[in-house]
């Protein structure tokens, strides 16, 4: 052992007394923690069954877990400093297992890891090595923490995590200093107590603190929700979403606890970075206030003393949220499921909400507007009315069917249309999807959209569907799934991209194109690359600071281009100055909404002028302005 | 059982222009028919009416006057007016279709057993009634059958009023017997939406402004104009936005929802949050330079063309017509 | 306060109407019906002053079977109970006809206030409130967008022309037609529906209510309007463009 002349040094013998004390230290530590842990695990239990619960299928699970949780993927990706720093903790504690078990028996007289045997000698190494980074890691998330102090952890310093970090400092210091002792000396001794000391401090701190993710996030990132921002239907005729304890399920509860408050979440969500009361960790944590103080299965209404109802409708549920959690907590189906309770019952009252749900229930579209106006576009269009023999049913949407400038860019694809000779028709009786009054929680009118919708379709013989709403896609595709079986259907970008090849290549000089990733295709649908490949036809495509997986919401989504005046600072606008400011010429978007938005936003910038585009629109402007309507080829 | 009786409404100790349109129809009716016309004025002082009406061509001129009528009360003119109708026995009662009509020709007709056949716009032989339903969709012909005189109430517009043929004709009283125990409502004095707060939703004309102006600086352009009109002055987000006009006056899906009988939108290009607050409009006028705006798709009227020169010469054109 | 509102099923705003094959009136097998906009408003008066004043809110309507989706909608909004005067004739019945059935209906009740919309979406003929009020021979007073309830009875606002308004003393039991705009509806919620299932909903024929009386004014065919809306671009210099528009709206338009 000349190239590894340190061993760790144990404590060679100890008295009675001191096994008593530490059996004893050891069973009151054990019953610390599950004085605390006993009663959250129970309150977790107690919830309502989640409605529509499948472990299957189980490979997404364990994929997840160990890409998530095994392999910190997400917490690396999307803070890559910190995150690693995160890593080497997790990665150091998990070599810790074995260690630290061996440690404890140790103290009894069974150790089972000698320090002399080579299995024992080459795992020591292995977990000091861990040790190391782990120790390095820590003091990096302590600095940090208290000294760089990023807003997003809080106005309030945790003395706690503090602390935290300093027994996790001094469990990695403890055994590293072993090897620079020999067994059997007081140091040892000293050492091994000390370690042991902050083990069992250390273990009743867990559930007392944000450190409850060590023993929950793993589970909730394995019975996390299958697909991104998955609203669960109603269960029987008394479930109206989250009014009170008694509608807070398992998995809901699970992940109230399970918050490590990182505060991820809030330095994504667009609304609270434009001066909004919403705060997506506070909603999360208001929840786990609401079990510790009254419990789950109980009548007490959530919104109120522990949640805002003002925050709740202030979601623009752009599922940054969602998608930057590293616990697997699922805030969409929380925030929307609160907005549920809310307008189920009616104690929602906005008087913008209100006109929406009403003009809704009573027309077909969520602008208002007479189904006449989307029937004198169609007709000046000359759209083709989908009749069965076509092969696509192009959705028009509310924004393509009525808004001016959804209807250029309809306008626009359908001429890529026509050009690539693929057939499609229009249909006179499309009716919104529901998708704003279903982020708004509305499951009433929402119901009523889908299935009308959903008769009209399977009627007109719709096998497939394509559009140029990315709200549409998502609603049909995965919302409408709890009242029937919807077509298939894609965005145009998807479209487009299979026929890039076919596409005129564009010569405009250096057009740069700054391109908008839709919060509905790109979080919600993982679509990010098509769009950008469709755009390059047209010019060089840049990114935004924020872009694909983070980009920056333009403000409309959730339903709030429904709801009227933002308060504090325009989303909109935020966003629209992050795009002058890459020096691009052209604004790209793939969404009508986001169009829209900018559109606005846009002029409040010092570059009013600045073009802006759907990707069909960037696409058509170049083909043939002479082309006819194919008519059903 | 003859003759076609034309009942007057009174604005301002005068005529009417609505009650013209609705003698204009009687008079066509009266030729379809070949029945003579009278009209009726009717309250506590109807001197003046009586006289406008007597240089009309009319058969006759009756004033239905009681001390009870001096202000409109359903139930006096109802009471009064059944009077007059049994006394007359006219084949047709021809009404103008204005607020107040709807609130009594109803109950009159009712108390009569007949139905008035309301808001006509057209009036063919047979004579077959021309309606609108389903809000202008669709249009319906209506025919009446049975004894008894036909009521019918004549919408804004259907008629003009300067088809009014002009004539001679004797005026006479016919004093009708109200008990004030028969008048069961008590209406107060008109007021005015209110005046401080600004309430575009109940305003009949609007003017409203878009970023087509420019600067804060050139709004008393478009200011003179709604004064000329008598219009409230309205906004475009962007407008607003920039504080050249306070918020109420916001006009869209995050301001206000307008209805008024004429919209005039100058240098608004007509983004979709601003349309859907003024869609319901009754006649919309878009000024704008760019021909490809989006307004034009929505107005009835509009002038393609520099707002600075637009706007003043509108403005002048209003005041001398006036 | 005992408050009957009497409702009426439409087509949807949106339904796309065609004229039936006897072109007497619109096939009706295809479209959605809604809740005429005025009775959304007569309704949300009543539960307004229901809530205010303690009472009971009955809904009442007219119409065939599918009537009876609307009446729930009123009850899921917060109606206590519904009558529905079951009747598949209400197309060959006048508005007199009509107000006939729905005035046998609401006499047994001997309601405090009967609240309409003022006019139907459908037919438009704006009357049944009003000839209501002359059938229960009771006071009355249309185009109201605001109910006060007072010691001697009611005060309203009525909306007059071009913006004006007047406020009307009328004692109780009264009918009022209801103008919209006057209140903020609420919105039919989930809960309510579902609430709405365990509702009274009584039943009456019209046979009950009195044979049908033979129609004076009769809907003899339905067309198709000759105009469309369509844009006209006033040429010439800003003065002519200028002149030339307040022609049109002095004389086609018809709104200076």
């Amino acid at each position: 052992m000349i190239l590894f002349p340190l061993t760790l040094a144990e404590p060679q013998q100890f008295s009675i007394w001191e096994k008593l004390l530490f059996a004893a230290l050891a069973v009151t530590s054990g019953a610390l923690f599950w004085r605390r842990f006993g009663p959250i695990l129970e309150r977790i239990l107690k919830s309502k069954k989640d409605p529509g619960f499948h472990l299957a299928p189980i490979g997404r699970r364990v994929w997840d877990f160990f890409s998530e949780v095994l392999c910190q993927s997400k917490v690396i990706q999307q803070r890559p400093l910190p995150g690693l720093a995160h890593a080497f903790v997790f990665w150091g504690f998990c070599a810790f297992a074995l260690v630290t078990l061996n440690h404890a028996a140790v103290g009894f007289g069974i150790g089972f890891l000698s320090p002399n045997g080579w299995v024992g000698r080459f795992y020591f190494y292995f977990a000091a090595a861990f040790a190391v980074t782990c120790a390095i890691g820590i003091l990096g998330l302590f600095i940090r923490r208290f000294l760089v102090r990023p807003r997003w952890l809080g106005q309030k310093l945790s003395y706690e995590s503090g602390f935290i970090a300093f027994l996790i400092f001094a469990l990695m210091a403890t055994y590293l200093a072993a090897f620079f002792t020999t067994d059997g000396t007081v140091a040892a001794r000293a050492l091994w107590w000390m370690h042991t000391l902050a083990l069992l401090v250390f273990l009743p701190l867990i559930p007392h603190t944000k450190h409850l993710h060590l023993v929950l996030s793993p589970v909730t990132v394995f019975l996390s929700r299958d697909g991104f921002s998955q609203i669960p239907p109603l269960a029987g005729d008394e479930d109206f979403g989250l009014v009170a304890g008694q509608d807070l399920t398992q998995l809901v509860s699970l992940q109230a606890y399970s918050c490590v408050e990182c505060g991820r979440c809030t330095e994504h969500c667009p609304a609270n970075n434009t001066g909004k009361i919403l705060n997506p960790k506070e909603i999360i944590l208001g929840v786990r206030a609401y079990l510790n103080d009254i419990g789950p299965r109980t009548e007490e209404p959530l919104l109120g003393k522990y949640n805002s109802q003002e925050a709740v409708f202030q979601c623009t549920t752009c599922g940054a949220c969602e998608f930057q959690c590293p616990v697997g907590i699922e805030h969409l189906p929380i925030l929307i499921g609160l907005r549920r309770g809310a307008v189920n019952t009616g104690t929602w009252e906005d008087d913008y909400g209100a006109k929406l749900f009403n003009g809704l229930e009573r027309g077909s579209n969520a602008l208002g507007l007479s189904a006449a106006e989307r029937d004198k576009f169609i007709q000046r269009e000359q759209f083709p009315i989908f009749d069965g023999t076509q092969e696509y049913c192009l959705w028009l949407g509310c924004m393509g069917g009525y808004d001016p400038k959804g209807r250029e860019i309809v306008a626009a694809f359908a001429r890529v249309m026509n050009f690539l000779g693929t057939s499609y028709g229009v249909l006179r009786k499309e009716k919104c999807t529901g998708d704003p009054v279903r982020r708004l929680g509305n499951d009433l009118v929402f119901q009523q959209l889908a299935e009308s919708n959903l008769e009209m379709l399977a009627q007109s013989k719709v096998k497939k569907i394509v559009t140029i709403c990315p709200h549409c896609v998502r609603t049909i595709q995965e919302d409408w799934k709890e009242y029937g079986t919807p077509p298939a259907i894609e965005h145009h970008s998807e479209f487009m991209a299979r026929y890039v090849d076919r596409l005129p290549e564009q010569n405009q000089g250096q057009e740069k194109i700054v391109f908008h990733d839709p919060c509905y295709l790109g979080r919600y649908r993982n679509v990010y690359d098509e769009p950008r490949a469709v755009a390059a036809t047209a010019g060089e495509v840049i990114d935004p600071p924020r872009a694909r997986e983070r980009s920056f919401c333009c403000g409309a989504g959730g339903g709030l281009a429904f709801l009227g005046e933002e308060t504090g600072e325009r989303v909109s606008h935020v966003r629209a100055q992050e795009l002058v400011a890459t020096g691009a010429s052209t604004v790209g978007t793939a969404c009508p909404f986001c169009n829209t938005m900018f559109r606005d936003a846009l002029a409040s910038t010092d570059k009013p002028a600045m073009q802006l585009l759907d990707i069909a629109q960037l696409v058509a402007r170049s083909l043939p302005s002479n082309e006819v309507p194919s008519k059903n080829t | 059982m003859s003759g076609i009786v034309v009942v007057l409404e009174e604005r301002d100790g005068r005529v009417g222009r609505i009650s013209w349109e609705a003698l204009a129809a009687a008079q066509h009716l009266g030729k379809q028919t070949g029945e003579p016309v009278t009209a009726v004025a009717i309250g506590a002082n109807t001197e003046a009416q009586a006289n406008e009406a007597a240089a009309k061509s009319v058969a006759a001129v009756i004033r239905v006057e009681h001390d009870l009528l001096t202000r409109y009360t359903p139930d006096g003119f109802t009471v009064a007016l059944q009077q007059l109708i049994e006394k007359e026995s006219p084949s047709y009662v021809v009404f103008p279709h204005t607020y107040q009509v709807r609130d009594y020709a109803p109950a009159l007709a009712a108390r009569i057993g007949q139905v008035l056949v309301s808001d006509v716009v057209a009036i063919a032989d047979g004579p077959v009634f021309t309606r609108q339903l389903l809000q202008g969709r669709l249009t319906g012909t209506y025919r009446h059958s049975g004894k008894g005189p036909c009521f019918v109430s004549v919408q804004a517009g259907a008629f003009r009023a300067d088809a009014v043929e002009a004539g001679t004709a004797q005026i006479s009283t016919f004093p009708p017997a109200i008990e004030p125990a028969q008048i069961r409502t008590k209406p107060g004095e008109p007021f005015r939406g209110s005046a401080q707060t600004v309430d575009l939703g109940s305003a009949p004309l609007i003017v409203s402004v878009g970023r087509g102006i420019k600067e804060a600086d050139n709004l008393p352009i478009v200011q003179e104009l709604a004064a000329a009109l008598g219009a409230e002055l309205a906004a475009s987000r962007p407008i607003c936005d920039n504080g050249w006009l306070p918020m109420e006056r916001q006009v869209g899906s995050s301001g206000q929802t307008v209805s008024p009988k004429l919209y005039l939108a100058v240098g608004i290009s007509g983004a979709i949050q601003h349309l859907v607050g003024m869609k319901g409009s009754q006649c919309i006028v878009a000024i704008n330079k760019d021909a490809e705006a989006p307004i034009f798709e929505v107005a009835d009227y509009g002038i393609v063309g520099d707002l600075f020169e637009v706007v003043p010469a509108l403005t002048e054109a209003v005041k001398s017509a006036k | 306060m005992k408050i009957i509102v009497a409702i009426k099923q439409v087509p949807e705003r949106d339904a796309q109407v065609r004229i039936d094959s006897a072109g007497k009136w619109i096939e009706e097998s295809d479209i959605q019906y809604a809740l005429n906009e005025s009775d959304a408003y007569a309704l949300e008066e009543a539960l307004q002053l229901k809530e205010k004043h303690g009472g009971e809110v009955i809904a009442l309507s007219a119409g065939p079977e599918r009537v009876g989706t609307t009446i729930r909608e009123a009850l899921a909004k917060g109606a206590d109970r519904a009558i529905h005067v079951d009747a598949t004739d209400l197309g060959s019945r006048d508005a007199l006809g009509v107000a006939r059935l729905l005035a046998e209906a609401i006499k047994p009740e001997s309601p405090d206030l009967v609240l309409t919309g003022l006019q139907s979406d459908d037919l438009g003929l704006g009357q049944t409130g009003v000839i209501l009020a002359e059938l229960l021979e009771l006071p009355h007073a249309s185009l109201i967008l605001h109910v006060e309830k007072t010691d001697a009875g009611l005060t309203v606002k009525r909306e007059l022309e071009s913006g004006w308004f007047q406020n009307i003393e009328l004692p109780l039991p009264a009918v009022l037609t209801i103008q919209s705009g006057g209140n903020k509806l609420r919105y039919a919620t989930l809960m309510g529906i579902k609430r709405a299932k365990t509702k009274e909903m009584r039943r009456l024929t019209a046979a009950e209510l009195g044979a049908a009386t033979t129609p004076i004014a009769v809907l003899e065919s339905v067309g198709l309007p000759h105009k469309q809306r369509s844009t006209q671009i006033l040429p010439g210099t800003p003065k002519e463009a200028a002149a030339a528009l307040v022609e049109k709206l002095k004389f086609e338009a018809r709104v200076l």
